[in-house]
């Protein structure tokens, strides 16, 4: 079954950047969850489709911006996008959680604006939408390697730090941790990852990796670190057999991948329940 | 009737357009005012799944052939809302994880469904952002439907939701049947969700219940007011919105929603304005 992916070249890309975002949505996606954020997720990954779509409409008119990978400008977008929430935070004092479903719609609607101007409603978008199995090319593969290099790096120099900051906000930041500078850092990486992610899982579906093997790690873990293990052997789990099985049954790899999350969510939930 | 039949397809767009365009904003109040405004966005969701079950049953089975996909989407969208209050129960902590669990998993067996049924590219776009050309006399009925359903429940239950949404404690205890009034209201949700589906289309039917309300309680002043500036700013990025899709030939779901950010950029800013006077 699996052996078709080291035959070709874009499948083993395929492969292998799977199993750097199995690796990354999860880790990212336990901080998210644990500090209640992990609807953030959905609002940059829709905004991250207005960057998509921006990119491809510049493509269009500039000569310059045609050879560029979309996904730059994606998590330029989500980035952007992050900081628009903190900002309008502020405005909705009271309404705090209007903040991400205004972010979210307004980055769909501008990329649906974005795509219908650069004429890029066919396959393509489909692909970014739900994902691919072949769509991986090996620049997306160094691309995606190096953020996963990127935010390793920066998860563990900033581990206690992070951890700090999700369990007790007002103990850390009594203790002199810079809160805003490590918010802001935690946000460009889950924007990094979202963009990394895309090509494979598609937009829509980006934030289900960080939050859906969570949930189920969640209810079997006894130990933040316990967590990260379950939630990783979920996420690989859920991306692997989501990538062979969209392959042979020609289906969108961000559909099965996420279908398998949720089958993994069912059973941990039943198994559970019976224990309790 | 006949009067129906002689619409053009513009012209039952609109219609259509300024229905959603009413009733959107009117939930939207009570869904801001309850902080569960991202509910609508699970729910849309979900309704791709329904929509796209429905499409794939009518190519594999002739029974279902007849069916207009709106309907399996309703369906879907009020199963949906069922079960993120299940999940709330599940998650009692973390009850925020309900949403994003629903909102994935909708989308993710909606991918699957879709590319099972094959089928143009074209038409699921129309359903994913909307288009208000491909609005039929048929779904107008729907759309019409639907919205009359809504408005009855909301009006006869008017008072009870009212009293839910600013003080669920209160309401229970002065004898309020909670989960009676919550079911309708969930109901409600999913009916007004699949309406404006067809126009707005899936991915932006959330900001249409959202954007609107957003503006409208910078400048409100009471939850009266929320609810007829709401209106007034959900049918101005209504007609906005068409107006411009049409002449620039961009996808009117986008423009909709793109009109509608506008109208908040520039509330909140006569909010400063004023704030500024004072």
């Amino acid at each position: 079954m699996i052996s078709v992916f080291f035959q070709y070249d874009f499948l083993t890309y395929a492969l292998y950047t799977g199993i750097m975002v199995g690796f990354l949505a999860p880790v990212l996606g336990v901080f998210l969850v644990v500090r209640r954020l992990s609807l953030i997720a959905d609002a940059l990954s829709h905004i991250t489709l207005s960057g998509i779509a921006f990119s491809l409409l510049l493509g269009r008119h500039y000569t310059m911006f045609a050879g560029l990978n979309p996904v730059y400008m994606g998590s330029v977008f989500a980035v952007g996008g992050a900081l628009m929430i903190e900002r309008l935070r502020t405005v909705y004092t009271y309404y705090k959680e209007l903040a991400i479903p205004i972010i979210l719609s307004a980055g769909i609607g501008i990329g649906v604006v974005f795509i219908s101007l650069a004429d890029g409603f066919n396959t393509d978008l489909f692909n970014y939408l739900f994902g691919s199995v072949v769509a991986v090319r090996e620049s997306d593969f160094h691309l995606i390697g190096g953020i996963t290099i990127v935010v390793t790096i920066l998860l563990v120099l900033f581990y206690k730090e992070l951890f700090y900051l999700s369990f007790d906000e007002e103990q850390a930041v009594v203790s002199g941790i810079p809160r805003r500078f490590l918010h802001f850092l935690f946000i460009v990486m889950v924007a990094l990852v979202i963009a990394a992610s895309m090509r494979i899982v598609g937009i829509l579906l980006v934030s289900s990796l960080m939050t859906l093997p969570v949930a189920a790690a969640m209810r079997l873990a006894k130990g933040f670190k316990q967590m990260f293990i379950y939630s990783v052997i979920f996420g690989q789990f859920s991306v692997i057999t989501g990538l062979v099985s969209a392959f042979h049954l020609n289906l969108a790899p961000g559909g099965t991948i996420v279908m398998i999350n949720v089958f993994i969510l069912l059973a941990v939930v039943l198994l559970t329940r019976k224990r309790g | 009737m006949e009067l129906l039949q002689q619409l053009t397809f513009l012209e039952r767009g609109i219609i259509a357009g300024l229905i959603i365009g009413f009733i959107c904003p009117l939930l939207g109040a009570f869904l801001l005012v309850r902080r569960i405004t991202i509910i609508s966005e699970a729910l849309s969701h979900i309704t791709l799944t329904g929509i796209a079950a429905g499409v794939f049953l009518s190519q594999t089975t002739i029974l279902m052939g007849m069916i207009n996909p709106l309907y399996t989407g309703l369906i879907f969208s009020l199963a949906g809302s069922l079960l993120v209050e299940k999940l709330r129960q599940i998650y009692k902590h973390f009850q925020e994880l309900a949403i994003p669990i629903i909102l994935s998993s909708g989308v993710g067996l909606g991918a699957i469904l879709i590319s099972m049924s094959g089928g143009s590219y074209n038409e699921w776009y129309n359903y994913l952002f909307g288009s208000i050309v491909t609005v039929t006399l048929g779904d107008l009925g729907f759309i019409a439907g639907t919205g009359i359903v809504a408005l009855i429940i909301l009006l006869a239950f008017y008072k009870e939701l009212l009293s839910i949404s600013f003080d669920q404690e209160f309401a229970k205890t002065s004898g309020m049947k909670v989960t009676r009034i919550n079911f309708f209201f969930s109901l409600l949700i999913a009916l007004v969700i699949s309406m404006s589906m067809k126009v707005v289309g899936i991915l932006l039917v959330g900001a249409m219940v959202t954007l609107p309300v957003a503006a409208s309680i910078q400048l409100a002043k009471s939850f009266r007011q929320v609810v007829v500036l709401g209106i007034l700013f959900g049918q101005m990025a209504m007609i906005g919105g068409i107006y411009f899709s049409y002449h620039l030939n961009v996808a009117t779901g986008g423009m909709i929603v793109v009109t509608g950010v506008v109208i908040l950029i520039l509330s909140a800013g006569l909010k400063r304005f004023r704030k500024g006077l004072a």
